[in-house]
């Protein structure tokens, strides 16, 4: 299998595959959002070896794992999410949901300063949360009870970021020669700044792009086009007396 | 905390000074009204409420994002809002009365009354001389006052009529809209704006009637145009949106906003010359945001003028005086971006310098390590790129890419074995958790040193019980060595571990591991259309499943070994079977539904479906699944149903196909703006790129060539008045039973729709605000009765078609569909066009001849309808086509 960055060709199959695998879905709209707000995050495994069956084959998505920043922490951290992870059934325990995950948690850091990623798994899924707490050493937070839409509890599960900024800062370190000053300076820089949670997600509120649509009631996710302040109907206001003044 | 607007000493003369009144109206309203958000943002205490992990939740309600506490909340209210509003509506009551009462002390009362007297005679002397100048009179300053109270008022329920559309209260708003229409019926803007809430209501046709309507009454008025954009864009006709727009920024050329509006709807159709031209007018506008710079770069660049769109970017950052923080994520992706742009040139050389010069601190490390590794590669610095590749296999040792790249710096020849094997195994033992290192050298090995490694790596794998071990090395079946030997090497594995699992030896007691994984992988490999040989298949999956008969994996290729046998129904019982297994996985519950529609049974398997779908959906899992864009259930429930007979249903599943790729085309739209805040350039140009060539997807093709042959056959045998219910293949006693259970069907979702309707009924009416927020639009055709009753079923299959040939032209089944369509609307030049494509990509293809002579025999018996000069070209064209 391939892992590689996910493009925005790939959404398809990444949404089919979510489909095939979990009961939380999304519309394509959502994943645009991650791929066009976090590009960094998120990741795909493919099946190189199938045979093209026409000449606009896609590339075939076995795996992905669908990653965000947390636009507004509620703790004022850095941090990052998993919004959904699933290998295709024919695919696993090829450590692909391992792989992907460790991709995705180390551009957290990088590209984002993220301390930590969070995720909230079912308590039945013992695949999952063996990946999670064995392999990749999260940690439960606790439970949250009827965090699903069946009824079943969530475990909110957590993992801090600092192990991959501490290889970081050896890496850069101990880099070559030649960049070797350099580095270090700007690898005592990032700590710094890493320490004040600083960053630069700058974006004015989302709206509508960023619902997530599992969330939140049917009527919302009707809308289409999005009307009112976007179109600046709101500016229009102080033109009307200025135009009859 | 915002302060509360004081109030000023009320005095007549506060009054008359008009502009100090109107100032104060004005400042009053957008310090403190207009900012209300901002106030109350402005009020929050972030590490206040603690971490809320709900917040990140993908399920479940979502928390208000900002909560303000309620103290500081009501606090805001008591002292600034509504002391505001108080001192607000006090100067207004105040001065109206001063506006009504005499006015002894009007300064310009004697002049006033003086002109008057001569405008006496000027009226006599305008008669004479008609193009002297107009006289106005002047109005006494209590009418002045008057007038702007009354526009204050005015303008204050205007802007109600804004608000209440802003947040969807679209009863409130068209009742304040009333309020003004009733004192000025004539008011175009107060009827533009009439007009969006009943667009936003549904009610499309009264929208569109009445805004033209007040387009008429004020021509002039820019918000009139604006609105009728407005209306045509929320209605997708973005060509007469864009008119609108351009007609409403001639009348107010400084608004940001319609240009804005213009801009979005450039780029979204592709209007690369207009969005330029609209982005340099923003970017002289607004020339200190980056984001208007930026966004003109975009526009060269996806113009294809990539020199310019190099010198915009440039021209930005020569401005810049401050350097960026290294953090400057907005920064740090432009120039990422402008990298890109200078590597689409081809130059190399400058983009690696540039990249190691401007982007080596860029945040995307990544980005920067692979676009180093590539141009070092194309530059032929193959000791560097060497090193650059290995620090990529560092950081991600699953990338085949990565290896390629390194073996090609390393100059490695294709048939050194040796050679290629010791790069992989070098990251083989640097990580042992690593799959393709292991596994990809399988892919050029060749002889004994295939089997050596093919052994241990399948060793390997069943010793672990990987179950996808067969998936992961099928694609070797290509070469005739591998497909023998790798069986081999598992029977071996078989002798070797047989029995272990029975003393529960190694495997601890997980019999996927060990022997019941190679009897596995051998059930596979029978199984597989190369190497298929289904008895042995059988065979080997039963031993499987007799040493572990709870097994989902190993009952669900039961299932496929079953399918392959042409066993369908069996298949879709055992597939059924393995997903009682394991109740929990969505996974193997999609694969039984797919085998249940395979076996037509279209209820049974979105009952299956209906076990994960969100029980909340109203309208079920039907709804949720097309809420959800979920293709492949789609095209396949059409596609059974079509078998089935039931074309009305199966065509109304290939229009939600259809209709979900439109949604996808248009949710690009928000990004537009969007991206430019968000700032990740790179991924928003790979997005529209991606858009433009959307249609050319597979789930498209299959969905679309579907219908398009279905109404071929619809129009080969017309619907004899059953609805569409009876199909274009039934015959004979079939007929009749696919009649009868075409009527059960329609039976069944009548009664869901019954059902569905209900649920609705009941739904806590609070939960929505009553005052129409959004109404989803009742499909008015839930069975596709009405698409399967067309007269025109050619016609209808053109909306398809255009799509399949324009975006997927090398695909000769479309080309061959395309023929079939155009023949039977004499379009003969088109068919010909679709036969010589069909020709070009398989000239061996056996429909070819056959539909070249049709053609022919076609052309003949048209002669006289055609032209001269066509029948020329088609039969020069023809001439070259075999079989013709
Ligand atoms: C959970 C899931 C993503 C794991 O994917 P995967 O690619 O098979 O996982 P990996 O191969 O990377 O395995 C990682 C670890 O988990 C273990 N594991 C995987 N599946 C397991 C299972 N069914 N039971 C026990 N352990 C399991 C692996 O053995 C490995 O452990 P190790 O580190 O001790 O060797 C996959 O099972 C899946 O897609 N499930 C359905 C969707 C889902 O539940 N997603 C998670 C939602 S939060």
């Amino acid at each position: 299998m391939d892992i590689r960055l996910l493009r925005a060709s790939d959404i398809p199959l990444i949404q089919h595959a979510n489909l095939e695998n979990l009961p939380e879905n999304y519309f394509l709209k959502y994943y645009l959002y991650h791929a066009l707000s976090w590009p960094q995050l998120s990741y795909v495994a493919v099946d190189v070896s199938r045979p093209q069956k026409s000449p606009y084959d896609y590339p075939k998505i076995v795996g992905y794992v669908l990653a965000k920043m947390e636009e507004e922490p509620a703790d004022g951290v850095q941090h990052g999410h998993i919004t959904s992870l699933s290998v295709m059934r024919t695919h696993r325990r090829l450590g692909i949901a391992e792989k992907l995950m460790r991709q995705s948690q180390l551009a957290m850091v990088e590209t984002f300063g993220a301390h930590y990623v969070s995720l909230h798994v079912r308590v039945s899924n013992k695949a999952a949360i063996h990946l999670y707490r064995d392999t990749l050493g999260f940690k439960t937070e606790r439970t949250e009870s009827k965090y699903y839409a069946d009824g079943e509890d969530a475990f909110s599960m957590k993992l801090d970021l600092d192990f991959i900024r501490e290889q970081l800062r050896e890496e850069e370190g101990g880099g070559e020669e030649k960049e070797g000053k350099e580095s270090e300076k700007n690898a005592g820089k990032e700590g710094e700044e890493g320490e004040n949670g600083e960053h630069a997600d700058e974006g004015e509120p989302v709206g509508e792009v960023g619902r997530d649509p599992a969330k939140g009631g049917k009527g919302e996710q009707k809308i289409k086009v999005k009307v009112g302040r976007g179109l600046g109907v709101g500016e229009l206001v102080e033109k009307v007396e200025s135009k009859h003044s | 905390m915002t302060q509360p607007s004081s109030l000023p000493p009320l005095t007549p003369q506060l009054c008359f000074s008009t502009t100090a009144l109107r100032d104060f109206l004005r400042l009053s309203r957008s310090a403190v009204d207009d900012t209300i958000n901002q106030n109350l943002n402005a009020l929050e205490t972030p590490a206040k409420a603690g971490f809320d992990p709900t917040s990140t939740a993908r399920l479940g309600p979502r928390p208000l994002s900002h909560q303000i506490d309620a103290a500081s909340c009501n606090a805001f209210k008591d002292k600034v809002l509504f002391p505001s509003w108080q001192v607000r509506s006090d100067l207004i009551s105040y001065c109206s009365l001063v506006a009504t009462s005499p006015d002894p002390d009007d300064p310009e009362r004697a002049l006033r009354e003086a002109e008057n007297e001569k405008n006496w005679e000027r009226v006599i002397d305008e008669r004479l001389d008609p193009y002297s100048a107009r006289y106005f009179p002047r109005e006494a300053r209590t009418e002045q006052l008057a007038h702007v109270l009354r526009q204050e008022m005015g303008a204050n329920l205007f802007r109600t009529v804004i608000r209440h559309y802003e947040d969807k209260q679209y009863k409130r708003g068209l009742k304040a809209a009333e309020q003004i229409l009733k004192k000025n019926p004539k008011h175009g803007d107060t009827m533009s704006m009439k007009a969006l809430i009943l667009n936003a209501q549904g009610k499309t046709d009264e929208a569109f009637a009445l805004a033209k309507d007040a387009l008429t009454i004020d021509m002039k008025s820019y918000i009139c145009w604006h609105v009728y954009g407005i209306l045509y864009r929320a209605n997708k006709n973005f060509d007469e949106a864009i008119k609108a727009y351009k007609f409403a920024l001639k009348l107010e050329p400084d608004s940001h906003q319609i240009q804005r509006d213009l801009a979005v709807l450039q780029i979204q159709m592709r209007d690369y010359p207009g969005y330029i031209q609209s982005r340099l007018l923003m970017l002289k506008s607004r020339p200190q945001l980056r984001q208007n710079w930026t966004a003109l770069a975009i526009a060269y660049h996806l113009d294809g003028n990539l020199q310019q769109a190099e010198n915009i970017l440039s021209t930005y950052e020569k401005s810049v005086t401050t350097t960026p923080l290294r953090t400057d994520l907005e920064n740090s992706e432009a120039l990422l971006y402008k990298n890109s742009i200078i590597s689409e040139t081809g130059d190399f050389e400058r983009a690696l310098e540039h990249l190691e010069t401007d982007c080596k601190n860029c945040l995307d490390r990544l980005a920067v390590m692979e676009l180093r590794a590539r141009y070092l590669a194309q530059l032929g610095r193959k000791e560097d790129a060497a090193k650059a590749y290995r620090a990529l296999l560092d950081r991600n040792a699953e990338h085949p890419d990565y290896y390629k790249g390194l073996i090609d710096a390393l100059g490695i020849a294709a048939d050194d074995e040796a050679a290629l094997k010791a790069v992989y195994d070098e990251y083989a033992a640097k990580n042992p958790r690593c799959d393709a290192a292991k596994r990809l050298p399988l892919d050029f090995l060749s002889g004994d040193r295939f089997r050596t490694a093919a052994k241990a790596y399948l060793t390997l794998m069943f010793d672990k019980g990987v179950p996808s071990t067969f998936a992961n090395l099928k694609h070797l079946y290509s070469d005739g060595f591998k497909k023998d030997t790798l069986p081999v090497l598992a029977e071996e594995y078989l002798k070797e571990h047989s029995g272990a699992t029975d003393t529960g030896g190694q495997t601890n007691g997980d019999s996927s591991k060990g022997e019941g994984a190679a009897l596995y992988f051998l059930a596979q490999h029978y199984n597989y259309y190369m190497s298929r040989d289904l008895s042995k298949a059988t065979d080997f999956v039963e031993k499987a499943i007799k040493l572990d008969p709870k097994n989902v994996d190993f009952h669900m290729t039961k299932a496929r070994i079953f399918k392959h046998q042409g066993e369908i129904a069996k298949a879709a019982e055992a597939m059924d079977h393995a997903r009682s297994l394991d109740t929990k996985d969505r996974y193997i519950n999609s694969k039984a539904a797919k085998y249940q529609l395979r076996n037509n049974e279209n209820e049974k398997a979105l009952a299956t479906l209906g076990l994960f779908t969100r029980a909340e959906t109203v309208g079920g899992p039907l709804a949720d699944l097309t809420d959800m864009q979920c293709i492949w259930f789609l095209t396949e429930d059409g596609e059974a149903w079509q078998r089935r007979g039931n074309l009305g249903l199966a065509l109304k599943r290939y229009h939600t196909v259809f209709n979900i790729f439109d949604i996808w085309q248009e949710d690009q739209f928000d990004f537009h703006s969007f991206s430019l805040r968000k700032g990740q350039i790179r991924a928003y140009v790979d997005l529209i790129r991606w858009e433009d060539r959307l249609r050319e997807h597979p789930f498209y093709f299959r969905a679309a060539l579907d219908a398009v042959n279905l109404y071929l056959s619809m129009h080969e045998k017309p619907q004899n008045g059953t609805n569409g219910v009876e199909g274009g293949h039934a015959n004979g006693d079939d007929a009749a039973e696919k009649k009868k259970a075409a009527k059960k069907a329609k039976k069944e979702a009548q009664k869901a729709e019954r059902e569905a309707a209900e649920k609705a009924a009941k739904q806590d009416p609070n939960k929505k605000s009553a005052d129409g927020d959004e109404v989803k639009k009742k499909d008015d055709d839930p069975n596709g009765l009405k698409l399967a009753a067309t007269a025109d079923p050619l016609g209808d299959a053109m909306k398809f078609l255009w799509h399949l040939l324009q975006f997927s032209p090398k695909n000769i089944e479309g080309q061959i569909a395309g023929f079939e369509v155009f023949i039977r609307r004499s379009k003969y030049l088109l068919a010909l066009r679709c036969l010589k494509a069909a020709l070009a990509i398989d000239k061996d293809h056996p429909k070819i001849p056959e539909q070249a002579s049709r053609l022919r025999k076609a052309l003949d018996g048209a002669m006289s309808s055609l032209a001269p000069k066509v029948k020329e070209v088609i039969d020069s064209e023809l001439a070259s086509v075999p079989g013709a």
